[in-house]
């Protein structure tokens, strides 16, 4: 997967696909790309207040109230306990996290297993069986 | 199955995964079926209407069996042999 996009609804699509594919035991790599690396930033993770919304954005209160009402996860609690679940590893995008302010990997969130190029990127969606693009 | 035969199934294990939307009922199925042995079988209730497909359809998918669901009111029961 490339997840290129930090915003909060599509972090949380990001998030609920991979439960699934957490529930079938499927290995996945995801690639965070650009705006991605920023909401894997330490002192954003699961701040929402910190994340925009992508579509719909002057909707965010009544988004945020139903997500919490229905009792769904934060996009982090999704990637947590999909890495708990199945083998996943979460790339950050060295150029991603300079643009952001992140050059190590103690500068993103615990989730995030290395910092990587392009062509690491390009060799797993390569071979991939199936690849997303968010 | 015919709802007698459901009533009738020793449960191992109940998976309360009521309350919680997609993908709630599923990562609780998956979690929970980890926890019982090969034969047994597990019991699902969730209030979500997405659940009655999915849950099925990736029981059968990693090789389980489904042996059927039943509608109470607000919630249904999902059987899953595995």
């Amino acid at each position: 997967m490339a997840l290129f996009s930090g915003s909060i609804d599509k972090l949380t699509a990001a998030g609920i696909i991979l439960s699934g594919a957490a529930a079938d035991d499927m290995d996945v790599d995801i690639y965070v790309l650009l705006q991605g690396a920023r909401a894997f930033k330490k002192e954003i993770g699961d701040d929402a207040s910190k994340l925009s919304m992508a579509e719909y954005p002057h909707l965010k209160d009544e988004f945020m109230e139903s997500l919490a009402k229905l009792k769904v996860c934060t996009w982090v609690e999704f990637f947590r306990q999909a890495k708990e679940l199945t083998n996943v590893k979460i790339h950050i995008c060295g150029l991603a996290g300079k643009i952001w302010g992140g050059e190590k990997l103690e500068d993103f969130i615990d989730l995030a297993d290395d910092i990587v190029g392009i062509g690491s990127y390009m060799t797993a969606a390569q071979e991939a069986d199936v690849h997303l693009f968010i | 199955m015919t709802s007698e035969d459901i009533k009738n199934l020793k449960i191992a294990k109940v998976v309360d995964a009521r309350g919680t939307a997609c993908p709630g009922p599923l990562l609780a199925a998956k979690k929970a079926i980890g926890e019982i042995a090969e034969g047994d079988i597990m019991e699902i209730l969730s209030s979500d209407e997405a659940t009655k497909n999915d849950v099925p359809k990736w029981a059968v998918k990693k090789g389980y069996t489904f042996l059927g669901a039943v509608e109470e009111s607000g919630y249904f029961k999902i059987y899953l042999k595995k």
